[in-house]
């Protein structure tokens, strides 16, 4: 086989957007030994300077735009972006009982629920010989994924960035009790294959089907969005021209009973920002992000949804799961969030907290909002209809973010009583509010100090 | 701006010892680690793991800050110190400030994971210790090291399987190369369970009691300091996934041919643990490593997956600043380049390429 034989398979790969035959031809690439190797690295390395990837290329010397060309997420709010936006204007309740495990002991018993069955049914997942073996993360990272293939079917990922922070910890929980129960179920060794965290993300990436690299970032709450923070750094800098990044968690009785046994999570509704909050309910879902240098997706005519233009990471050392009262580990994040993306606090238009209702999360949040932009932007905590999705989380409310920007309104804080008389804020209290929606600043805050901000504009001429 | 890395401290804390002296002859002796029996109390059945000693870590038990953590965060915070140590680094407020820390994680505390569970099993959720969850977090070992050291800037945890210490040696390099960073420490660190044993064994992984075949699981943690000055150049590959068992030769291939760019390597630091990868492992090195000198950390120390592959790049990086492998004859061969090579069970591989900095 020469150079031109190659070439001329290589084109039919490209050429081939039916997924069977792109599928085939990937496990052909795969499996056989050189020269097809040639073909094989020829397809995963494409891209359209001639630079070896595996490298650290050399940074453009003018730092690139970073346009978001797809999205795709599932979430206790719907499948898919158009149920998504339907519910967050209507200011839905995604929050149910719990059904999965015993929560008879538990203060809390509610969370916000991805409806999976109506996943499995109508989501556009191909049947699979193996799929009841699938983790729940991974039905809804593939769920995600087809979403963003059907947004930009042309986007090829040259790398994935995805957060989470718990994996398939459910089926880990299933192994401990076999254990337990002296069972010997024949699915046991299938559990501890699809419990590690990169396996939902391989799994996404064979129903792709791809084959890059991965990044799973598990930086407890704000994994997601430090996932959708170094996606965009690698892109801006031009190491990478494309990368899918987001983030996934599943509900599970072991991180359930964990926020309950830390009085975190509340028996009644969750109230961020309000005077009354008694704490958050955990959430669950996947969402994902195409991000691509701007100049080339315009180049190919995708469609380009919005930008990323700043993120910042600071780490609050002050306690495991508590932040310093003084809220500086939020407030150092999103003032790096707005100096990365060159803007003035008062040029932001929506914040997206994190806001998980908990009484110390939103003291050291609201705080840094207050301080930082005073209460002319207007707050929201999407989580107060859907719960806290962890790893997840981030990467949903950047997707939030993109429909509050295309569809210009304001995603409401439901819920909401009255303001806590620490700060005042500007909440969109209980009903979504239409609005010029540029620039929107998201954050995410969790155990261990971890906090991140992403700032995401509508793409400008 | 200089993009590239380079090696500038370095840590351990293994099944062997702590410093890296004591450790390198003993590596060269050929010693191998102690493992210890420890038994399911569901089953009975018995498994084998290899502790690290707990007196090379029992002074961190009396930090404030460590006094509630499990055993992965003591190591890992030993192993980071060390390393920074070994760079003649002591960082002040301003240093610390343009100092990140990336973390390799793969089963992470699984200890208190397991005890936490076995609580909400046993005796319910309302008594489940509010004391054991946090510690249970994936990025809870790196929070407690940029406690220590006073980081507040970046610090990130990665998780994946025996690869993911190579993942976080280039998650580095980028974040490295993308923010306004001077340094970045970058920790991987793995303790041992019962249950962890079950599991691997469940997956027919992980060696038996009196069996020679299998991977002995092992704790451990290393730690490497990248900065853009050092005394080894480090190239990483960004990795591969492996859909199938059946394409890990495939993918262990492409990346040695990347990384070596046809010029071969002196040494090899191999991944081969007594599993399936040992004959993948030695396929891909057959066709892109043919004259390399190959040495097998982990049958010495065993498999300890998130720590794995960054204690073969310390392996590494010692065997350039020794110009010879671990009870290799002075002169035998000029070691000037060493591959570090990794195959996951879980679907991942990687590797990296280590060169005196003077060298390229």
């Amino acid at each position: 086989m020469d150079s031109s034989d190659i070439s001329a398979i290589r084109a039919v790969i490209f050429a081939a957007n039916w997924p069977g035959v792109k599928k085939l031809c990937y496990n052909l690439a795969r499996l056989l030994p050189s020269p097809i190797d040639e073909l094989l690295i020829a397809r995963d390395y494409r891209r359209d300077e001639k630079v070896s990837r595996h490298m650290i290329s050399s940074p453009a010397s003018q730092p690139r735009r970073v346009a978001v060309t797809a999205i795709g997420v599932v979430s206790p709010l719907g499948l898919g972006c158009e149920e998504t936006s339907k519910a967050l204007r209507a200011g839905h309740d995604g929050v149910a009982p719990v059904t999965a495990f015993d929560v008879s002991k538990t203060r809390c018993k509610t969370a916000g629920l991805v409806d999976l069955a109506k996943l499995k049914a109508g989501a556009g997942l191909k049947r699979h010989r193996r799929e009841h073996l699938h983790h729940p993360a991974s039905l809804m990272m593939m769920a995600a994924a087809n979403e963003v293939r059907r947004g930009d079917g042309a986007f090829d990922p040259e790398l994935l960035v995805i957060g989470t922070t718990s994996g398939g910890m459910s089926f880990g929980e299933a192994f401990y009790r076999a254990q337990v129960q002296k069972k010997h179920p024949h699915e046991r060794a299938a559990w501890l294959a699809n419990y590690l965290p990169q396996k939902p993300v391989l799994d996404a990436e064979d129903a792709w089907p791809c084959a890059a690299p991965s990044q799973i970032i598990a930086n407890a709450c704000a994994s997601g969005t430090n996932a959708v923070g170094h996606a965009f750094r690698l892109v801006r800098a031009g190491h990478y021209q494309r990368v899918l990044c987001g983030g996934y968690d599943a509900i599970s009785e072991m991180v359930f009973v964990g926020f309950d046994s830390l009085q975190a999570s509340t028996a009644e509704k969750i109230r961020p920002f309000d005077k009354s909050r008694t704490g958050l309910v955990l959430g669950e879902g996947a969402a994902l992000l195409a991000l691509e240098e701007l100049e080339s997706a315009r180049r190919r005519g995708a469609p380009i949804l919005a930008e990323v233009t700043g993120y910042g990471i600071s780490t609050d050392n002050h306690h495991l799961t508590q932040p310093h009262p003084s809220g500086v580990g939020p407030r150092q994040a999103m003032e790096r969030a707005l100096a990365d993306a060159h803007r003035a606090a008062d040029e932001i238009d929506y914040i997206n907290a994190h806001g998980t209702a908990t009484i110390f999360n939103d003291a050291t949040e609201g705080t840094a909002i207050a301080e930082l932009f005073g209460n002319r932007v207007p707050v929201s905590s999407t989580k107060s209809m859907m719960g806290h999705s962890l790893g997840a989380a981030g990467a949903i409310e950047a997707v939030f973010s993109v429909l509050a920007i295309q569809r210009q309104f304001l995603p409401p804080n439901i819920h909401f009583q009255e303001i806590d008389p620490a700060w005042r804020l500007n909440i969109v209290a209980n009903e979504a509010r239409d609005a010029q929606v540029r620039r929107v600043i998201s954050n995410s805050f969790g155990f261990g100090g971890t906090n991140a901000s992403i700032v995401l504009e509508e793409a400008a001429a | 701006m200089k993009t590239g890395a380079r090696i500038a401290g370095l840590g351990w804390v293994t099944p062997l010892g702590a410093s890296l002296d004591e450790v390198w002859d003993r590596l060269g002796r050929g010693d191998v680690a102690e493992a210890k029996i420890v038994t399911n109390p569901e089953t009975g059945r018995e498994h084998i793991y290899a502790p690290v000693p707990l007196k090379t870590v029992d002074a961190l038990a009396r930090n404030p800050r460590l006094r509630r953590s499990s055993a992965i965060s003591y190591f890992a915070v030993a192993a980071g110190l060390a390393a920074l140590q070994n760079a003649g680094i002591t960082l002040t407020p301003e240093s610390a400030a343009r100092t990140a820390i990336v973390f390799a994680i793969s089963s992470g505390g699984v200890v208190y994971t397991r005890k936490f569970y076995e609580q909400i099993v046993k005796q319910g959720a309302n008594v489940a210790s509010p004391l054991l969850f946090p510690e249970t977090v994936y990025n809870a070992p790196a929070s407690h090291l940029a406690a220590q050291l006073g980081i507040d800037g970046a610090s990130y945890t990665l998780v994946g399987d025996g690869t993911v210490g190579l993942g976080a040696l280039k998650f580095a390099e980028q974040i490295l190369a993308t923010d306004d960073l001077d340094r970045v420490v970058v920790v991987g660190s793995e303790e041992c369970d019962w249950i962890l044993c079950e599991a691997y064994r469940e997956w027919r992984m992980a060696r038996r009691v009196g069996s020679t075949r299998g991977a002995l699981l092992a704790e451990g943690a290393a730690a490497v300091v990248l900065a853009r000055e050092g005394k080894v150049d480090l190239q990483v590959h960004e990795g591969a996934p492996v859909f199938r068992k059946r394409e890990g030769e495939a993918a262990l291939s492409r990346i040695y041919a990347d990384l070596l760019s046809g010029n071969g390597a002196d040494a090899v630091i191999g991944c081969a643990n007594g599993t399936f990868v040992d004959a993948i492992e030695q396929r891909a090195l057959g066709r892109h490593a043919m004259g390399a000198t190959v040495y097998l950390p982990k049958r010495s120390w065993g498999e300890s997956f998130g720590a794995s592959a960054l204690l073969q790049t310390v392996v590494a990086a010692l065997t350039l600043e020794h110009g010879l492998l671990p009870g290799m004859a002075p002169e035998t061969v000029k070691i000037e380049s060493v591959l570090v090579s990794a195959l996951g069970f879980n679907q991942q591989a990687g590797g990296a390429v280590l060169r005196r900095a003077n060298s390229v």
